[in-house]
């Protein structure tokens, strides 16, 4: 493990090294829907800007777009580092309006989210491609993460060799199990965290500043 | 002696390919068809070999004079007096695309085809007992095939060169949409309207990266999402995408 963690230093290093030092670097927010992302967003966001992301939501697909929050300033061990946050919406293979009609949502409401969750997806995707410098895989540690999704994505990103962060979110809740997150991805290092208490954000945020800073 | 050439006079039998390049006596590019009930000779007056004629055709036809059918245009292929089966290029007229979905072809001379008249063809193509001779069909060339007779298999292959299955499927389509049209008002979320349907077919045909099972409900294939250069910034209601190109990057803020 020790090694893994040194071999990753490294190559984190080297792609420090590719980067301009002064330009934040944009960090997106990924994982499927109501694993906490914009909770997390909105919480780091407050603690270090005073302002928020967007709007949360128990209600899957809350954000449909991804909603950016810049030059967020995050102090670590006498160290400041600059990052954008992009909150993106939830990625998922697969969005039926029925899921929001048991939130009271009228079926035209919930026909015409569930579109722009479709959107949303996509322009996720196309941010992983494109416009993102690092990744924080935010997932909620009461569901199974053996999914397709998570799957594909941490593929995708390791593909990319972003630097990457899983989180272990919602360990308030009874249930929540972060050994296995940290079975289903031993590649990469697992932070337990509760994003709506801030429990453990210390350790977010430093392992924000070794990964992107 | 169904075809003619107006020409030099030559007859081919229904369904000939002879004179798919032309007449070979005189290199003749215009033929008038006459049914097989109809073989009075040329001289007669069109109304009475009048056969079935496509609504297109009768419409088209007033722009013709009806005497002077051989010498109407001379180039054209595609003149109301040619027979669509026997022109030997393909054609770009959408009059005679549309006139394929006829399978009685015509020899009415088109000044003849009044109002009135086509009424009375409309309602005799409805007729398998016509005595015209050829079985009326409105339907695409695809029946033709199974209908029709040995000797109208050519006939059809022939057609098959001419048209092609864009324009046949253009020319069916009154017949899908009153069909789409007893199912809008069904609750069958697959199907709101018709051409909706075609359409969302063609662009999951189109776009594997989004697949629109019905309003409301997608299927993603997050690879493909991924792996597009271009991405798909808003989905509208009737199943379109707009997408940003490549060109447009860096445009879009947020």
């Amino acid at each position: 493990m020790g090694l893994l963690t040194n071999l990753k230093d490294s190559i984190s290093r080297v792609t420090d090294g590719l980067f301009a030092a002064d330009e934040p670097k944009r960090i997106g927010i990924y994982g499927p829907p109501n694993a906490g992302k914009t909770t997390l967003a909105n919480r780091i966001a407050r603690d270090w800007t005073g302002d928020a992301v967007g709007p949360e939501s128990h209600i899957p697909h809350e954000t449909r777009r991804a909603r950016r929050k810049e030059n967020v300033e995050i102090e670590r061990n006498g160290r400041t580092v600059t990052i954008d946050i992009v909150d993106t919406p939830g990625v998922t293979t697969k969005v039926d309006y029925k899921e929001f009609l048991d939130h009271d949502m009228e079926k035209d409401d919930a026909v015409r989210r569930s579109r722009e969750a479709t959107e949303g997806v996509a322009e996720a995707m196309h941010w992983l491609r494109e416009d993102v410098d690092g990744v924080i895989y935010v997932l909620d540690s009461t569901d199974d993460p053996f999914t397709q999704v998570n799957t594909m994505l941490i593929g995708i990103i390791e593909s990319q060799d972003l630097p990457a962060l899983i989180l272990a979110n919602k360990t308030d809740l009874p249930g929540a199990d972060v050994q296995q997150i940290a079975n289903a991805f031993p590649q990469h290092e697992t932070i337990p965290l509760s994003a709506l208490e801030g429990d453990n954000m210390d350790e977010v945020y430093t392992k924000i500043a070794e990964y992107f800073g | 002696m169904p075809h003619q050439c107006t020409t030099c006079g030559r007859t081919f039998p229904d369904g000939s390919k002879e004179m798919l390049s032309g007449c070979p006596d005189c290199g003749g590019n215009k033929f008038q068809f006459k049914p097989a009930g109809a073989t009075a000779d040329e001289g007669s007056t069109p109304a009475e070999q009048s056969s079935p004629t496509s609504d297109n055709r009768s419409d088209q036809s007033d722009d013709f004079p009806s005497t002077d059918f051989p010498s109407t245009d001379s180039q054209s292929t595609d003149s109301p007096s040619t027979d669509p089966q026997s022109t030997d290029s393909p054609s770009t007229n959408p009059a005679e695309a549309a006139a394929t979905d006829d399978s009685a072809p015509s020899d009415s001379t088109p000044a003849d085809a009044g109002p009135a008249d086509s009424d009375t063809e409309r309602a005799a193509r409805t007729d398998p007992a016509d005595s015209t001779s050829t079985p009326p069909d409105e339907s695409t060339g695809t029946e033709h095939v199974n209908e029709r007779s040995e000797e109208d298999v050519a006939q059809a292959s022939t057609r098959s060169d001419v048209v092609s299955p864009d324009e046949l499927d253009r020319a069916s389509r009154p017949v899908d949409s009153e069909s789409g049209a007893d199912r809008q008002g069904s609750a069958d979320p697959d199907a709101p309207r018709p051409d909706i349907g075609k359409l969302r077919d063609e662009l999951n045909e189109q776009f594997e990266s989004i697949r629109i099972v019905s309003p409301g409900k997608y299927e993603l294939n997050l690879m493909e999402l991924y792996d597009r250069q271009e991405y798909i910034i808003s989905l509208q209601e009737d199943g379109r995408y707009v997408i940003e190109m490549p060109d447009a990057w860096g445009i879009q803020d947020e």
